[in-house]
């Protein structure tokens, strides 16, 4: 009877020894060393951020069309 | 409202919560994150009575503020998925995975209605624009419990509410409603003091401008 021993992750050896992924994963490090830090409470900030931000984001788009078309109107009426 | 809403967000931080491994500190995130699809809900239950309305008597108002609330729906809907995924990342350990069917489907009801509004553009008649539009908003409006509440449930998940489980229920613990309940009520009045403001701009530039659609 004839095993088959060779068959085990020929994807590793067909690319290279390093991940695409791991380099990132060492970037990110500090940051999500960070996050964890504190029992957790900094995701609890990044989704108030976030919250806040797109929020934000949303009504400043509606000043600036409401000033848009206060403009349209002043400069309809002279 | 503002002082309400300010309320909720410091007690939110400030409160004792119980420790619940993993989760830790980010169990606050219940504060945040689920007030925002309640928001969005509220809001697309608001923009499906306008468009039922508007199929009744065709008034152009109607049309107006079923469009409005849609699209601040969509806001609250937006912050509900990013808030999401940042919370999957640090409890779950990845932003986004195909194995969590309520995270999908809700992006899959974001789909639908940013198709809304892609029909919306597709019409240059205004009435024609508006009773289609109507239509589908309503066929929309029917996806969402099902999407959100029926399948989730009959699924394996890792949210709460999963596996025939109701979201709250004994596991959700009695310290964390008393911010819950006042954070959904906060953030559904803020959804429709925005909603407000938005179908009140979008009626001025109606009066101004009846042919152009935002």
């Amino acid at each position: 009877m004839q095993i088959d021993s060779t068959a085990v992750d020929t994807l590793t050896k067909a690319y290279s020894e390093v991940w695409a992924g791991q380099e990132s994963v060492e970037e990110m490090n500090a940051i999500v060393a960070f996050m964890y830090s504190n029992d957790l409470i900094y995701v609890v900030l990044g989704v108030t951020l976030i919250i806040w931000s797109v929020l934000l984001f949303f009504m400043i788009r509606v000043d600036k069309k409401v000033a848009s078309l206060e403009e349209k109107l002043n400069s309809e009426e002279p | 409202m503002a002082v309400w809403l300010t309320l909720v967000i410091g007690g939110g931080f400030l409160i004792y919560i119980p420790e619940i491994p993993i989760l830790e500190q980010t169990a606050r995130n219940i504060f945040f994150h689920v007030p925002m699809w309640m928001a969005m809900f509220a809001m697309f239950a608001t923009s499906c009575t306008y468009s039922i309305r508007y199929l009744n008597s065709p008034n152009p108002q109607f049309d107006i503020k079923a469009e409005s609330a849609a699209r601040v729906g969509m806001i609250f809907g937006l912050c509900g998925l990013l808030t999401g995924s940042l919370w999957a990342r640090f409890t779950w350990g990845t932003w986004w995975t195909f194995a969590e069917p309520k995270m999908n489907l809700a992006a899959l009801a974001m789909m639908i209605y940013v198709a809304y509004f892609v029909l919306r553009s597709a019409f240059d008649d205004e009435d024609k624009r508006a009773k289609i539009a109507a239509v589908y908003n309503i066929f929309a409006v029917t996806t969402i419990p099902f999407l959100l509440y029926v399948v989730p449930r009959q699924l394996t998940s890792l949210h709460p509410g999963a596996d025939g489980n109701p979201a709250f229920s004994e596991i959700t613990a009695a310290e964390l409603r008393f911010i819950l309940y006042p954070a959904m009520l906060g953030f559904i009045a803020l959804a429709f003091w925005v909603y407000d403001i938005m179908h009140r701009y979008q009626t001025v530039r109606y009066h101004i401008n009846p042919e152009q659609d935002s």
